[in-house]
């Protein structure tokens, strides 16, 4: 028993510390400087040196939002007709220059095509651009042998610029799946599933909750109201002769 | 409201793990939507206020280690409270959140109720919906603790489990914690607020205490209990002081203010969020 009050106690004190540290301690906030990124700033070693090897020096800002991909295709037309790489993207993927073939290809822009790609967080907040990944033109195949995106070289080449200490498994992680669709249930079925059976339960329990209280607050509601009224009714008619019994 | 008959319905540990609660949500709501919605104005602005994103997600990621202690503590003050020596009766009594058979009953009773085929169930000490809040919480605080702890040190998590677990480590913690804003800033809002007769504010959870009369009504089978075993008298407890009413009922509307804003927001731009 005196343990138990003892241990009451610290729970006691050390929820009051952490609501202490919470209001008291000052925020982590960093200083800000000039980035290339909003979000990630020079490394160090291109700081010391001054050689911003495939970093060019831009004011604070982000990059235009790509937009809502859906929307654009809808009412723009940008790409009137699907190129061969849609068909057979298995091909263009082993291929020394996956554009290959493409007409107008060199007055284009990769967005205008891989809508969805480029909305991606690594260009939205991460500010790169995709041949910084991908390679310049010509812009080969992720399985293309030399690619700096083939799996074997992926994760030094192209991860580990920007997470320092990436390794095989960390470049595992797949940048442009994206997670309720079609595709998605061949090429990463976990991720698809997961995608679905949190999406069955947040609608399921907002369903389930959000239709239990709308008919309770709006029944109780009702309930509340016919009394006021009969009670105001009761007052305003003059009250009943006692019945003699 | 200080000279009605109150009994004790929350004792101070409650009440201050629900005020942690309620802080370090928001705070961890505001830093991970701001985040999550960067590509929007409305995002830059939210993240603006913390020194930018990086600032923002250090924010984020202090105040859930805090969390993740917090919840340590609670689980540790929970233990405190079970008879051990008799853990059956004690984990299954009314006076316990865990979740019995009556619940079930009630929920049937309820709903029959919304139909008008039969009276309101009648409840003891917690209702179902209050032990679904608190199981909710309780089942969300690890996960979202777990995802964001190992996506705290993505690189550590490559090391121990293939790089594609981080892709579900995402979506995870962002469908979690959207559906924690979505019940909270909807569901538990308008149960703790636009109730009949709680309209204003439900206090019980700020002040620990409720009127007897009320909960004549609400809860009578706790009452009945308290009655049978003697025990109403010692729970009777005076009401608030003015100046904690003013004080809670201040915190509590900036804290509604907040997570309305949040989601009206969250409604606005639902099309910029991003699932993993």
């Amino acid at each position: 028993m005196h343990l138990r009050r003892l241990l009451q106690k610290a729970v006691l004190q050390a929820t009051l510390g952490l609501l202490g540290v919470l209001i008291l301690g000052p925020w982590p906030a960093l200083a800000q400087e000039e980035v290339t990124s909003s979000i990630r700033r020079y490394k160090d070693r291109e700081l010391s040196t001054g050689y911003y090897e495939e970093y060019e020096v831009k004011p604070r800002r982000a990059r235009p939002f790509v937009g809502v991909p859906e929307v654009q295709r809808r009412y723009t037309p940008i790409a009137p007709y699907q190129p061969r790489a849609a068909i057979e993207p298995d091909v263009r993927s082993r291929m020394e220059d996956s554009h290959a073939g493409i007409q107008f290809y060199e007055l284009r822009r990769c967005e205008e095509c891989h809508q969805k790609e480029a909305r991606q967080s690594h260009t939205t907040r991460g500010n790169l651009t995709c041949r910084q990944c991908h390679g310049g033109e010509p812009i080969a195949g992720i399985n293309y042998y030399y690619s700096p995106l083939n799996p074997i070289r992926r994760h030094a080449y192209v991860c580990a610029k920007c997470h320092e200490g990436a390794n095989t498994s960390f470049a595992t992680y797949l940048v442009h799946e994206r997670t309720g669709e079609a595709p998605t249930r061949k090429t990463f079925p976990s991720l698809y599933y997961s995608g679905w059976f949190m999406y069955l339960l947040i609608v399921g329990t907002m369903a389930f909750f959000g239709l239990h209280t709308l008919i309770w607050v709006g029944k109780e509601t009702y309930h509340y109201i016919q009394e006021k009224t009969k009670q105001k009714a009761e007052e305003e008619a003059p009250p009943e002769e006692p019945k003699n019994e | 409201m200080n000279d009605r008959v109150r009994i004790i319905r929350f004792n101070i540990f409650d009440r201050l793990f629900h005020v942690f609660i309620m802080v370090t949500f928001l705070i961890q709501a505001v830093t991970g939507m701001g985040r999550l919605l960067y590509t929007t104005n409305w995002g830059k602005t939210i993240i603006g206020l913390f020194g930018g994103y990086e600032g923002a997600t250090a924010v984020h990621n202090t105040v859930g280690i805090l969390m993740i202690i917090g919840f340590v503590i609670h689980i540790a003050y929970v233990l405190t409270k079970v008879e051990w020596k008799e853990w059956r009766k004690s984990l299954f009594d009314p006076d316990s959140l865990v979740p019995r058979k009556a619940d079930a009953i009630h929920l049937g009773q309820k709903i029959r109720w919304f139909f008008g085929l039969g009276p309101p169930p009648a409840f003891d000490r917690w209702t179902y919906w209050e032990k679904f809040d608190y199981w909710a919480v309780f089942w969300g605080l690890p996960l979202l603790g777990i995802t964001g702890l190992m996506l705290m040190y993505p690189l550590a998590v490559s090391r121990i489990m293939p790089g594609w677990v981080l892709n579900i480590l995402v979506l995870l913690h962002r469908a979690e914690a959207l559906l924690a804003m979505l019940y909270i800033f909807i569901i538990h809002f308008t149960i703790g607020h636009l109730r009949r007769g709680m309209f204003p504010m439900n206090e019980c959870m700020f002040a620990g205490s409720v009127e007897l009369e009320k909960e004549h009504e609400e809860k009578p089978l706790w009452i009945a209990r308290l009655q049978e075993e003697g025990r109403l008298e010692d729970v009777m407890v005076p009401g608030p002081p003015r100046w904690f009413r003013i004080l809670y009922f201040t915190f509590g509307y900036t804290a509604l203010a907040v997570g309305l804003y949040l989601l009206v927001n969250i409604i606005i731009y639902r099309h910029y969020i991003d699932w993993h």
